[in-house]
């Protein structure tokens, strides 16, 4: 962090990625709120929000307003969405009853997606890294090659995202459309498992 | 953690206020899976899921099985659990925005209390020694007051869902029509709300402390 003449606190509540995370948690409250009325609205917004997840840290760095605040701010909205995420599609998938095991298996990940998130941000904290992306000792290569490499990490956590959108998108005729995206995405891993080669 | 000779990690995964703490999970699953369907035992079930919230660590300090995996576990079930049921409210209330904004406070106030925490070092955020405000020192000391608190939000946001027959509500139109409906709506509603609009001033003094916590941390760590 560069020296600079003590900020008040309301200094860097002001800082302009900290109101970029603001402005990403309302466009959330906004857009779950009418994620089943407006589909399409709902995914612009969801969409626009992950990309300010990308800009404010940028914008963090450019602007030397890196602050701890911020990264709490942004653990913080990362929480909120996982919860608000698994809790709409549990309301979508439920309302469309006739994939009720398929969206079983689908919630049981996203619920385990936040379980994980949860408890690794605690052990980290108890173990005393400071942050969960600095992993040196596991012995797991994919984890390893998850936090090494940011292109990678960057390109699951993208998919996720749209991953997620699709399934919001899709959701008019629930049978036909859930074994197209798990076509979709078979075909995407193969694409890159084929890349790789 | 008393002294003891280590513990498997499977024996902490089978002690018995973890064990409340799975049940629970179960219960709020099967609950919020038949809400529709049964309004009254999703009521009963959600309000048992929330007596053994103070249960198990009543359990833990009793038979000596407090653990940090427990006070996780607890942690995340309530905030998963009060999170979907405020996320069932906003879909049949309209503005359905009051709900997640509550679910956002709800959430940042415990997180960052989390984790400034973790940064200056108390054991647990309910130990709070040095915060100048009475209403935060009054919370915290006194635990009959915090659980009225706390018991509050969760009735009131039962009663809430209760009270919405039609599937898109008004939230104002319910709350004045409660006159019309039976004693002990009337009674429970205004005792709930006082509670309720305590926790939340609680959460956002909490998470402006925590806040500035952050803060004061960087600037610590500048000198």
């Amino acid at each position: 962090m560069a020296k600079k003449s003590r900020p008040s606190t309301l200094s860097v509540y002001l800082y302009v990625p900290n109101i970029i995370g603001y402005v990403r948690i309302l466009m959330n409250c906004y857009a779950f709120a009418i994620c089943f009325k407006n589909k399409y609205l709902f995914s612009l917004l969801y969409f626009v929000s992950f990309v300010c997840d990308a800009l404010d840290g940028w914008f963090a760095r450019k602007l030397n307003q890196v602050s701890t605040f911020g990264a709490v701010l942004d653990m913080v909205t990362d929480k909120y969405l996982l919860v608000v995420r698994l809790i709409s599609t549990t309301c979508l998938l439920v309302v469309l009853s006739q994939v009720y095991r398929l969206g079983l298996i689908f919630l049981s990940l996203l619920a385990l997606d936040i379980a994980c998130h949860w408890l690794q941000m605690y052990s980290t904290f108890l173990v005393g890294k400071s942050s969960h992306k600095d992993v040196k000792d596991s012995s797991s290569w994919l984890f390893k090659l998850y936090y090494r490499n940011r292109k990678f990490m960057g390109y699951c956590c993208v998919s996720c995202e749209v991953l997620y959108i699709i399934l919001f998108l899709l959701a008019n005729n629930p049978t036909e459309n859930l074994i197209e995206m798990k076509t979709a995405a078979d075909a995407c891993i193969l694409y890159d498992i084929a890349k790789k080669q």
